[in-house]
Protein backbone atom coordinates (compact mmCIF):
# COMPACT_ATOMS: atom_id res chain seq x y z
CA UNK A 1 0.00 0.00 0.00
CA UNK A 2 3.06 2.59 1.09
CA UNK A 3 3.89 2.22 -2.90
CA UNK A 4 0.68 3.57 -4.00
CA UNK A 5 1.14 7.58 -4.77
CA UNK A 6 -1.22 9.99 -4.93
CA UNK A 7 -2.01 9.85 -8.52
CA UNK A 8 -2.67 6.50 -8.21
CA UNK A 9 -5.49 6.60 -5.32
CA UNK A 10 -6.68 9.38 -7.24
CA UNK A 11 -7.26 7.07 -10.34
CA UNK A 12 -8.24 4.45 -8.13
CA UNK A 13 -11.04 6.57 -6.85
CA UNK A 14 -11.85 8.13 -10.71
CA UNK A 15 -12.36 4.40 -12.14
CA UNK A 16 -14.30 3.26 -9.04
CA UNK A 17 -16.82 6.52 -9.56
CA UNK A 18 -17.13 5.75 -13.28
CA UNK A 19 -17.47 2.19 -12.49
CA UNK A 20 -20.21 3.61 -9.95
CA UNK A 21 -22.29 5.64 -12.43
CA UNK A 22 -22.59 2.31 -14.78
CA UNK A 23 -23.93 0.73 -11.71
CA UNK A 24 -26.16 3.10 -10.17
CA UNK A 25 -27.59 4.61 -13.62
CA UNK A 26 -27.48 1.77 -16.05
CA UNK A 27 -28.00 -0.72 -13.59
CA UNK A 28 -31.24 0.82 -12.14
CA UNK A 29 -32.57 0.72 -15.74
CA UNK A 30 -31.51 -2.63 -16.42
CA UNK A 31 -32.77 -4.15 -13.25
CA UNK A 32 -36.64 -2.14 -13.30
CA UNK A 33 -36.34 -3.08 -16.80
CA UNK A 34 -35.41 -7.51 -16.14
CA UNK A 35 -36.38 -7.73 -12.38
CA UNK A 36 -33.93 -10.04 -10.57
CA UNK A 37 -36.51 -12.42 -9.86
CA UNK A 38 -37.16 -12.77 -13.96
CA UNK A 39 -33.67 -12.79 -15.11
CA UNK A 40 -30.73 -12.44 -13.81
CA UNK A 41 -28.42 -13.31 -16.83
CA UNK A 42 -28.92 -9.72 -18.95
CA UNK A 43 -28.28 -7.70 -16.30
CA UNK A 44 -25.28 -10.08 -15.46
CA UNK A 45 -23.75 -10.09 -18.48
CA UNK A 46 -24.14 -6.37 -19.23
CA UNK A 47 -23.13 -4.73 -16.17
CA UNK A 48 -20.40 -7.52 -15.37
CA UNK A 49 -18.65 -6.86 -19.03
CA UNK A 50 -18.80 -3.19 -18.34
CA UNK A 51 -17.72 -3.03 -14.82
CA UNK A 52 -14.72 -5.58 -16.09
CA UNK A 53 -14.13 -3.03 -19.34
CA UNK A 54 -13.50 -0.22 -16.77
CA UNK A 55 -11.91 -1.68 -13.86
CA UNK A 56 -9.10 -3.39 -15.97
CA UNK A 57 -8.76 0.22 -18.14
CA UNK A 58 -8.04 1.74 -14.52
CA UNK A 59 -5.35 -1.08 -14.22
CA UNK A 60 -3.54 -0.07 -17.63
CA UNK A 61 -2.48 3.15 -15.20
CA UNK A 62 -2.38 1.90 -11.74
CA UNK A 63 -0.12 -0.92 -12.80
CA UNK A 64 0.36 -1.98 -8.74
CA UNK A 65 -1.14 -5.16 -7.35
CA UNK A 66 -3.99 -4.77 -6.13
CA UNK A 67 -5.68 -1.91 -7.87
CA UNK A 68 -8.22 -3.58 -9.64
CA UNK A 69 -9.50 -4.53 -6.29
CA UNK A 70 -9.26 -1.71 -4.98
CA UNK A 71 -11.53 0.24 -7.50
CA UNK A 72 -13.97 -2.59 -7.07
CA UNK A 73 -13.99 -1.55 -3.31
CA UNK A 74 -14.66 2.01 -4.36
CA UNK A 75 -17.24 0.56 -6.05
CA UNK A 76 -19.03 -1.32 -3.59
CA UNK A 77 -18.92 1.65 -0.92
CA UNK A 78 -20.41 4.14 -3.91
CA UNK A 79 -23.20 1.20 -3.90
CA UNK A 80 -23.32 1.03 -0.65
CA UNK A 81 -23.61 4.89 0.21
CA UNK A 82 -26.12 5.56 -2.83
CA UNK A 83 -29.76 6.09 -1.59
CA UNK A 84 -31.60 2.70 -1.87
CA UNK A 85 -28.10 1.03 -2.38
CA UNK A 86 -27.52 -0.86 0.98
CA UNK A 87 -28.20 -4.50 -0.64
CA UNK A 88 -25.87 -7.07 0.20
CA UNK A 89 -26.16 -8.57 -3.19
CA UNK A 90 -24.78 -6.22 -5.39
CA UNK A 91 -21.81 -5.18 -3.07
CA UNK A 92 -20.66 -8.97 -2.92
CA UNK A 93 -20.68 -9.51 -6.48
CA UNK A 94 -18.79 -6.19 -7.11
CA UNK A 95 -15.69 -7.13 -4.67
CA UNK A 96 -15.85 -10.55 -5.98
CA UNK A 97 -15.62 -9.36 -9.79
CA UNK A 98 -12.81 -7.20 -8.27
CA UNK A 99 -11.21 -9.94 -6.54
CA UNK A 100 -11.22 -12.31 -9.87
CA UNK A 101 -9.60 -9.95 -12.00
CA UNK A 102 -7.10 -9.57 -9.45
CA UNK A 103 -6.17 -13.13 -9.28
CA UNK A 104 -6.17 -13.22 -12.75
CA UNK A 105 -3.53 -10.34 -13.41
CA UNK A 106 -1.40 -12.06 -10.72
CA UNK A 107 -1.54 -15.53 -12.30
CA UNK A 108 -0.58 -13.40 -15.55
CA UNK A 109 2.27 -11.86 -13.81
CA UNK A 110 3.30 -9.04 -16.00
CA UNK A 111 0.41 -6.83 -17.82
CA UNK A 112 -0.30 -8.93 -20.78
CA UNK A 113 -3.45 -9.10 -22.60
CA UNK A 114 -4.84 -12.61 -22.16
CA UNK A 115 -4.27 -11.99 -18.24
CA UNK A 116 -6.75 -9.01 -18.79
CA UNK A 117 -9.16 -11.48 -20.92
CA UNK A 118 -8.89 -14.23 -18.23
CA UNK A 119 -9.81 -11.68 -15.37
CA UNK A 120 -12.16 -10.28 -17.74
CA UNK A 121 -13.66 -13.72 -18.01
CA UNK A 122 -13.49 -14.65 -14.35
CA UNK A 123 -15.08 -11.56 -13.43
CA UNK A 124 -18.67 -12.04 -15.57
CA UNK A 125 -18.36 -15.40 -14.99
CA UNK A 126 -18.68 -15.15 -11.17
CA UNK A 127 -22.15 -13.69 -12.25
CA UNK A 128 -23.75 -17.23 -12.55
CA UNK A 129 -22.42 -18.36 -9.48
CA UNK A 130 -23.27 -15.15 -7.53
CA UNK A 131 -27.19 -15.95 -7.65
CA UNK A 132 -26.88 -19.41 -6.46
CA UNK A 133 -24.07 -18.47 -3.67
CA UNK A 134 -26.15 -15.67 -2.46
CA UNK A 135 -29.22 -17.32 -2.13
CA UNK A 136 -27.07 -20.25 -0.51
CA UNK A 137 -25.90 -17.74 2.26
CA UNK A 138 -29.34 -15.40 2.81
CA UNK A 139 -31.96 -18.31 2.24
CA UNK A 140 -29.78 -21.16 4.19
CA UNK A 141 -29.48 -24.64 3.33
CA UNK A 142 -32.81 -25.45 2.31
CA UNK A 143 -32.72 -23.43 -0.96
CA UNK A 144 -30.10 -26.34 -2.44
CA UNK A 145 -33.28 -29.01 -2.46
CA UNK A 146 -35.10 -26.30 -3.68
CA UNK A 147 -33.00 -26.05 -6.89
CA UNK A 148 -32.56 -29.60 -7.43
CA UNK A 149 -36.06 -29.98 -7.53
CA UNK A 150 -36.71 -27.45 -9.59
CA UNK A 151 -34.27 -28.25 -12.03
CA UNK A 152 -35.85 -31.73 -12.17
CA UNK A 153 -39.51 -30.54 -12.59
CA UNK A 154 -38.54 -27.88 -14.94
CA UNK A 155 -37.08 -30.39 -17.02
CA UNK A 156 -39.94 -32.50 -17.30
CA UNK A 157 -42.11 -29.92 -17.97
CA UNK A 158 -40.48 -28.96 -21.06
CA UNK A 159 -39.97 -32.84 -21.99
CA UNK A 160 -36.25 -32.45 -21.22
CA UNK A 161 -34.05 -34.59 -20.14
CA UNK A 162 -31.70 -33.41 -16.88
CA UNK A 163 -28.65 -33.55 -18.34
CA UNK A 164 -30.27 -30.77 -21.04
CA UNK A 165 -30.89 -28.61 -18.40
CA UNK A 166 -27.33 -29.20 -16.95
CA UNK A 167 -25.97 -28.49 -20.88
CA UNK A 168 -28.33 -25.36 -20.67
CA UNK A 169 -26.52 -23.76 -17.69
CA UNK A 170 -22.79 -24.71 -19.35
CA UNK A 171 -23.66 -22.61 -22.39
CA UNK A 172 -25.37 -19.59 -20.19
CA UNK A 173 -21.43 -20.11 -18.04
CA UNK A 174 -19.71 -20.15 -21.28
CA UNK A 175 -21.68 -17.15 -22.97
CA UNK A 176 -20.60 -14.76 -19.83
CA UNK A 177 -17.31 -16.25 -20.36
CA UNK A 178 -16.98 -15.33 -23.63
CA UNK A 179 -18.29 -11.79 -22.95
CA UNK A 180 -15.76 -11.11 -19.60
CA UNK A 181 -13.12 -12.22 -22.00
CA UNK A 182 -13.31 -9.81 -25.06
CA UNK A 183 -14.55 -7.06 -22.23
CA UNK A 184 -10.76 -7.81 -20.69
CA UNK A 185 -9.47 -7.76 -24.06
CA UNK A 186 -11.26 -4.48 -25.26
CA UNK A 187 -9.62 -3.11 -21.97
CA UNK A 188 -6.42 -3.83 -22.85
CA UNK A 189 -6.69 -2.05 -26.17
CA UNK A 190 -8.56 0.78 -24.55
CA UNK A 191 -6.00 1.38 -21.99
CA UNK A 192 -3.45 1.10 -24.67
CA UNK A 193 -5.54 3.50 -26.61
CA UNK A 194 -5.82 6.22 -24.65
CA UNK A 195 -2.16 6.05 -22.90
CA UNK A 196 -1.08 6.91 -26.66
CA UNK A 197 -3.76 9.51 -27.27
CA UNK A 198 -2.59 11.11 -24.48
CA UNK A 199 0.92 10.86 -24.95
CA UNK A 200 1.29 8.60 -21.37
CA UNK A 201 4.13 5.71 -21.71
CA UNK A 202 1.92 2.58 -19.75
CA UNK A 203 4.95 1.45 -17.50
CA UNK A 204 6.36 -1.91 -18.67
CA UNK A 205 5.78 -4.75 -16.48
CA UNK A 206 9.40 -5.10 -15.06
CA UNK A 207 8.45 -1.44 -14.08
CA UNK A 208 5.35 -2.36 -12.35
CA UNK A 209 5.17 -2.06 -8.66
CA UNK A 210 4.85 -5.47 -6.88
CA UNK B 1 -23.40 6.35 18.18
CA UNK B 2 -20.15 6.07 16.58
CA UNK B 3 -19.14 4.36 13.17
CA UNK B 4 -17.96 1.32 15.34
CA UNK B 5 -21.21 1.02 16.80
CA UNK B 6 -22.57 0.49 13.51
CA UNK B 7 -20.67 -2.23 12.13
CA UNK B 8 -20.37 -4.01 15.31
CA UNK B 9 -24.10 -4.25 14.63
CA UNK B 10 -23.77 -5.08 11.77
CA UNK B 11 -21.27 -8.14 12.07
CA UNK B 12 -23.39 -9.01 15.51
CA UNK B 13 -26.55 -9.63 13.03
CA UNK B 14 -25.21 -11.23 10.22
CA UNK B 15 -23.31 -13.85 12.77
CA UNK B 16 -26.74 -14.53 14.61
CA UNK B 17 -28.48 -14.71 11.21
CA UNK B 18 -26.54 -18.07 10.28
CA UNK B 19 -26.64 -19.33 13.71
CA UNK B 20 -30.17 -18.68 14.74
CA UNK B 21 -33.00 -20.60 13.90
CA UNK B 22 -36.95 -20.60 14.12
CA UNK B 23 -38.44 -18.15 16.57
CA UNK B 24 -35.34 -17.30 17.49
CA UNK B 25 -35.00 -15.41 13.97
CA UNK B 26 -38.38 -13.59 14.82
CA UNK B 27 -36.35 -12.25 18.37
CA UNK B 28 -33.42 -11.24 16.21
CA UNK B 29 -36.08 -9.01 13.61
CA UNK B 30 -37.22 -7.54 16.75
CA UNK B 31 -33.74 -6.21 17.76
CA UNK B 32 -33.06 -4.98 14.39
CA UNK B 33 -36.08 -3.08 14.09
CA UNK B 34 -35.75 -1.33 17.64
CA UNK B 35 -31.86 -0.68 16.27
CA UNK B 36 -33.27 0.57 13.09
CA UNK B 37 -35.73 2.66 14.87
CA UNK B 38 -33.07 4.36 17.53
CA UNK B 39 -30.42 4.83 15.15
CA UNK B 40 -31.24 4.38 11.60
CA UNK B 41 -34.94 5.03 11.06
CA UNK B 42 -33.83 6.01 6.89
CA UNK B 43 -32.76 2.47 6.67
CA UNK B 44 -36.55 1.25 7.63
CA UNK B 45 -37.57 2.44 4.89
CA UNK B 46 -36.75 -0.45 2.70
CA UNK B 47 -39.36 -2.36 4.45
CA UNK B 48 -41.82 0.10 2.64
CA UNK B 49 -40.50 -1.00 -0.73
CA UNK B 50 -42.31 -4.28 -2.95
CA UNK B 51 -39.31 -5.40 -4.21
CA UNK B 52 -37.90 -6.23 -0.79
CA UNK B 53 -41.21 -8.42 0.41
CA UNK B 54 -40.90 -10.17 -3.35
CA UNK B 55 -37.42 -10.98 -2.25
CA UNK B 56 -38.34 -12.40 1.44
CA UNK B 57 -41.74 -13.69 0.08
CA UNK B 58 -40.52 -15.90 -2.37
CA UNK B 59 -39.25 -18.27 -0.40
CA UNK B 60 -42.12 -18.94 1.34
CA UNK B 61 -44.34 -18.69 -1.60
CA UNK B 62 -42.10 -21.42 -3.18
CA UNK B 63 -40.96 -23.51 -0.01
CA UNK B 64 -44.53 -25.49 0.69
CA UNK B 65 -44.32 -26.95 -3.05
CA UNK B 66 -40.83 -28.00 -3.47
CA UNK B 67 -39.40 -29.19 -0.48
CA UNK B 68 -40.74 -32.41 1.32
CA UNK B 69 -43.38 -34.59 0.48
CA UNK B 70 -47.32 -32.85 0.15
CA UNK B 71 -49.15 -33.43 3.37
CA UNK B 72 -52.21 -31.47 3.11
CA UNK B 73 -54.50 -30.51 0.12
CA UNK B 74 -56.05 -26.89 0.06
CA UNK B 75 -58.21 -26.99 -2.71
CA UNK B 76 -56.74 -27.94 -6.11
CA UNK B 77 -53.10 -27.29 -4.42
CA UNK B 78 -51.36 -29.97 -2.51
CA UNK B 79 -48.59 -28.58 0.05
CA UNK B 80 -46.48 -29.79 2.46
CA UNK B 81 -46.12 -28.59 5.67
CA UNK B 82 -42.56 -29.21 6.26
CA UNK B 83 -42.22 -26.96 2.75
CA UNK B 84 -44.04 -24.42 4.77
CA UNK B 85 -42.42 -24.45 7.71
CA UNK B 86 -38.47 -24.77 5.79
CA UNK B 87 -39.98 -21.64 3.95
CA UNK B 88 -40.93 -19.07 6.66
CA UNK B 89 -37.67 -19.88 8.15
CA UNK B 90 -35.78 -19.17 4.92
CA UNK B 91 -37.52 -15.76 4.25
CA UNK B 92 -37.08 -15.08 7.63
CA UNK B 93 -33.24 -15.68 7.57
CA UNK B 94 -33.36 -13.41 4.33
CA UNK B 95 -35.09 -10.73 6.18
CA UNK B 96 -32.57 -10.82 9.52
CA UNK B 97 -29.77 -10.60 7.00
CA UNK B 98 -30.59 -7.93 4.07
CA UNK B 99 -31.88 -5.98 7.40
CA UNK B 100 -28.27 -5.87 9.07
CA UNK B 101 -26.88 -4.94 6.63
CA UNK B 102 -29.14 -2.18 5.79
CA UNK B 103 -29.81 -0.13 8.85
CA UNK B 104 -25.78 -1.32 10.19
CA UNK B 105 -23.15 -0.44 7.31
CA UNK B 106 -26.13 0.69 5.02
CA UNK B 107 -26.83 3.93 7.52
CA UNK B 108 -22.95 5.05 7.52
CA UNK B 109 -22.10 8.40 5.92
CA UNK B 110 -19.03 9.38 3.42
CA UNK B 111 -17.42 10.96 6.53
CA UNK B 112 -18.04 7.79 8.57
CA UNK B 113 -16.65 5.49 6.05
CA UNK B 114 -13.37 7.67 5.23
CA UNK B 115 -12.97 8.31 8.86
CA UNK B 116 -12.96 4.68 9.53
CA UNK B 117 -10.62 3.90 6.69
CA UNK B 118 -7.97 6.67 8.47
CA UNK B 119 -8.47 4.90 11.55
CA UNK B 120 -7.53 1.43 10.07
CA UNK B 121 -4.19 2.92 8.73
CA UNK B 122 -5.94 2.65 5.09
CA UNK B 123 -5.58 6.75 4.45
CA UNK B 124 -5.35 6.54 0.85
CA UNK B 125 -8.32 4.23 -0.09
CA UNK B 126 -10.71 6.41 2.18
CA UNK B 127 -9.33 9.16 0.39
CA UNK B 128 -10.12 7.58 -3.09
CA UNK B 129 -13.39 7.19 -1.78
CA UNK B 130 -13.90 10.71 -0.56
CA UNK B 131 -12.65 11.58 -4.69
CA UNK B 132 -15.10 8.86 -6.07
CA UNK B 133 -18.14 10.30 -4.05
CA UNK B 134 -17.21 13.64 -4.67
CA UNK B 135 -16.24 13.60 -8.31
CA UNK B 136 -19.30 10.99 -8.84
CA UNK B 137 -21.74 13.95 -10.53
CA UNK B 138 -19.23 15.28 -13.01
CA UNK B 139 -18.54 11.89 -14.21
CA UNK B 140 -21.61 11.36 -15.11
CA UNK B 141 -22.59 14.39 -16.35
CA UNK B 142 -19.53 14.32 -18.60
CA UNK B 143 -20.32 10.85 -19.51
CA UNK B 144 -23.82 11.58 -20.57
CA UNK B 145 -22.37 14.77 -22.56
CA UNK B 146 -19.82 12.88 -24.36
CA UNK B 147 -22.49 9.98 -25.78
CA UNK B 148 -24.77 13.20 -26.62
CA UNK B 149 -22.39 14.58 -28.52
CA UNK B 150 -21.42 12.10 -30.59
CA UNK B 151 -24.96 10.51 -30.96
CA UNK B 152 -25.99 14.23 -32.21
CA UNK B 153 -22.81 13.94 -34.81
CA UNK B 154 -23.95 11.07 -36.31
CA UNK B 155 -23.72 8.56 -33.99
CA UNK B 156 -26.34 6.38 -35.30
CA UNK B 157 -25.05 5.23 -38.75
CA UNK B 158 -21.45 4.32 -37.28
CA UNK B 159 -22.40 2.72 -33.68
CA UNK B 160 -19.46 1.09 -33.27
CA UNK B 161 -17.03 3.85 -34.07
CA UNK B 162 -19.08 5.90 -32.19
CA UNK B 163 -18.77 3.63 -28.59
CA UNK B 164 -15.30 3.32 -29.39
CA UNK B 165 -14.44 7.11 -29.49
CA UNK B 166 -17.26 7.72 -26.39
CA UNK B 167 -15.43 5.09 -24.91
CA UNK B 168 -12.09 6.81 -25.05
CA UNK B 169 -13.24 10.17 -24.64
CA UNK B 170 -14.52 9.18 -21.18
CA UNK B 171 -11.37 7.70 -19.74
CA UNK B 172 -9.17 10.53 -20.89
CA UNK B 173 -11.30 13.08 -19.60
CA UNK B 174 -11.52 10.65 -16.67
CA UNK B 175 -7.54 10.79 -16.16
CA UNK B 176 -8.19 14.81 -16.78
CA UNK B 177 -9.83 15.19 -13.96
CA UNK B 178 -7.77 13.26 -12.18
CA UNK B 179 -4.66 15.28 -13.62
CA UNK B 180 -6.88 18.01 -11.70
CA UNK B 181 -7.45 16.78 -8.44
CA UNK B 182 -3.64 15.28 -7.59
CA UNK B 183 -2.42 18.87 -8.41
CA UNK B 184 -4.57 20.38 -5.88
CA UNK B 185 -3.69 17.44 -3.56
CA UNK B 186 -0.35 18.26 -4.05
CA UNK B 187 -0.64 22.37 -3.30
CA UNK B 188 -2.29 20.83 -0.20
CA UNK B 189 0.62 18.69 0.36
CA UNK B 190 -1.37 15.63 0.77
CA UNK B 191 0.50 12.74 1.64
CA UNK B 192 -1.70 9.19 1.51
CA UNK B 193 1.02 7.38 3.27
CA UNK B 194 1.60 10.05 6.30
CA UNK B 195 -0.17 12.00 8.66
CA UNK B 196 -1.90 11.05 11.65
CA UNK B 197 -4.83 8.63 11.77
CA UNK B 198 -7.93 10.72 12.74
CA UNK B 199 -9.64 9.97 16.35
CA UNK B 200 -12.52 8.12 16.08
CA UNK B 201 -13.37 6.91 20.00
CA UNK B 202 -15.88 4.87 21.01
CA UNK B 203 -19.09 6.78 22.84
CA UNK B 204 -20.99 5.78 25.40
CA UNK B 205 -24.11 4.41 23.04
CA UNK B 206 -21.57 2.11 21.54
CA UNK B 207 -20.63 0.67 24.80
CA UNK B 208 -24.16 0.47 25.66
CA UNK B 209 -24.87 -1.48 22.65
CA UNK B 210 -22.02 -3.66 23.07
CA UNK B 211 -23.68 -4.60 26.94
CA UNK B 212 -27.49 -4.65 25.11
CA UNK B 213 -26.04 -7.29 22.63
CA UNK B 214 -24.11 -8.84 25.23
CA UNK B 215 -27.22 -9.77 26.72
CA UNK B 216 -29.23 -10.61 23.73
CA UNK B 217 -26.90 -12.85 22.93
CA UNK B 218 -27.45 -15.04 26.32
CA UNK B 219 -30.73 -14.83 26.10
CA UNK B 220 -31.06 -16.19 22.07
CA UNK B 221 -28.31 -18.89 23.64
CA UNK B 222 -29.87 -19.68 26.66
Amino acid sequence: MNRYTVRSWVIIGLFGALWGVVELTLGSYLHVIFPPQANTFLTGVVMGGIGALIALTGRHFVPNQGSVFLIAVVTALIKLLSPGGARLGPFVAILMEGLLMEVALLIAGRPRAWGFALGGALAVGWNFFHKFVMMRLVYGGSVVEVYEKMVKEGSQMLGLDVSAALLILGVLLLVRLIVGGIAGWSAWALGGAVARRLGRRVPSGEEVVR
Amino acid sequence: MSPWGYLLFTLWSAVLAVLLHGWQLAGLAAVQMAFGWAWSREALRMLRRPRFWIFVLTAVAVGPFLIGEPDLVLGPLRISREGWAVGVEMAGRAFVLTLAFSVGIGALSLSDVVAVFDRVGLRGLGFAVGVAMNLFGTLREMATVTFQTLWLRGGRRRPWLTLRLFLITTVANTLRYGDEVVSAAAMRAFDPTWGGSGALPLRRADLWLLAALAVCTGIFFS
